[in-house]
């Protein structure tokens, strides 16, 4: 019982755990006037303040997978830019307009996604001539 | 008395007499004239462009009202593969003329400031450490703000980091206490003059940054004057005072459209809850 009270225990905090560390949470930690693309499947979307983060698995064209833990912005901007918390559900395919980390790591800030129905989510709030 | 006055005036006379009654009404209904309210929330604004953040806008208005997901492009012609993805904040191309006149001494101070973002680091980055945005950087309001105004005070809200100033109005002065125990938001108190909100604001955390990263010393002033200049659209004119910090005094001005529904409400922030995850998770 206790081993499988354990099991229960390891497993939830796998499942709640962010898959990649949040190493970052700023633009200075990022190449912002570089802008590379990725394509891949969605693994998560984290719909946290300050910063979301969408894990997005790239395959490396070598038969392996390379994980990208792609930073959004704070969800109130994303909400007014028409993103929602469910906008990105694990397993779509994704492109990512974004800049690398100035440390090399598989981290980004994002530019710009892309759904498979070419749908596109800006990082930029819209607003019309009233302000609305 | 009226009697009196109409049986011994001549038409025009009493004529005359209204007129003079008339404008000594209007002149003591302006001197007790209300304030102008600037309740509300507001998005910064930049007189002659179209959105909000002072960002151009590029979706269709439309876009923005819909259903899920609204905002997003869908079809037409594929707008052009976006070539930055934020602003470049890290200090690399060195100080904007427009930027604060730093003496000697705070100048040493930003560039240490500038080498450590420049390699990437937060050390310096007060935003992405979840601390208060501070006065007067927080006028800039990048992600919305959210004005209370009541008699005797009003408060400012920043959707960024979920910062608070209260201005209050009731006359009171800070206190040597007060004085002695600076804040990100600082001490803040005005007068109304006419319709203009006047403003002084003292004892500031000397960690804050006037604008950007440009940093000030514990002598900081920050002078305000808040108006409507035109239906909806609110002014603030800054004035930023360091001796020790600036060789001159330091103006810029801070424009805010008023927001209509349904995009006048503004989202929780909870910055603590990224920073949260990675206390439990043990890693940074």
């Amino acid at each position: 019982m206790t081993r499988i009270r354990i099991l229960v225990l390891a497993l939830a905090v796998a499942v709640f755990s962010p898959a990649v560390a949040l190493s970052h949470h700023s633009n200075v930690a990022y190449e912002v006037t570089k802008v590379i693309t990725i394509t891949g499947v969605v693994k998560g979307f984290d719909w946290v303040n300050p910063h979301t983060w969408l894990h997005v698995v790239v395959d490396d064209g070598k038969g392996g997978k390379v994980e990208w833990a792609c930073e959004g912005r704070a969800p109130g901007v994303l909400l007014r830019a028409g993103w929602s918390r469910t906008v990105l559900k694990p397993g779509e395919t994704v492109t990512v307009d974004m800049s690398p980390a100035k440390d090399g790591s598989k981290t980004s800030i994002i530019a710009r996604v892309t759904k498979a129905d070419g749908t596109i989510l800006s990082n930029q709030p819209v607003f019309d001539d009233r302000g609305n | 008395m009226r009697t009196l006055i109409a049986s011994r005036c001549a038409a025009g006379a009493c004529l005359l007499i209204a007129a003079a009654s008339i404008d000594s009404a209007a002149a003591q209904s302006a001197a007790s004239a209300s304030p102008p309210d600037f309740s509300g929330v507001y998005y910064p604004y930049t007189p002659g462009r179209g959105g909000g953040g002072g960002r151009q806008a590029t979706a269709p208005a439309a876009a923005q009202r819909g259903a899920a997901p609204a905002g997003a492009q869908r079809g037409g012609a594929p707008p052009p593969r976006p070539t930055q993805s934020a602003p470049l904040s890290d200090g690399s191309q060195g100080r904007s003329p427009e930027a604060p006149k730093l003496t000697p001494e705070y100048l040493a101070k930003w560039e240490v400031m500038r080498k450590s973002r420049i390699a990437g680091s937060y050390e310096y980055d007060n935003n992405a450490r979840c601390l208060p945005p501070g006065m007067p950087a927080m006028m800039g309001m990048a992600y919305g703000m959210e004005i209370m105004q009541a008699k005797d005070r009003i408060t400012f809200f920043s959707e960024l980091n979920d910062a608070l100033r209260r201005v209050y109005l009731d006359g009171r002065k800070p206190t040597a206490k007060q004085l002695d125990d600076p804040t990100y938001a600082g001490y803040s108190t005005g007068h109304w003059e006419g319709d203009t909100l006047v403003v002084e604001t003292v004892a500031l955390h000397p960690d804050s940054f006037i604008e950007g990263f440009t940093p000030h010393s514990d002598a900081m002033t920050v002078s305000e004057r808040i108006r409507f200049t035109a239906p909806g659209i609110l002014e603030d004119r800054i004035t930023v005072r360091d001796p020790k910090a600036l060789t001159e005094p330091w103006q810029t001005v801070r424009t805010y459209r008023k927001a209509l529904p349904p995009n006048d409400e503004l989202r929780e922030f909870a910055c603590a809850e990224g920073l949260s995850r990675e206390l439990v998770s043990g890693k940074h």
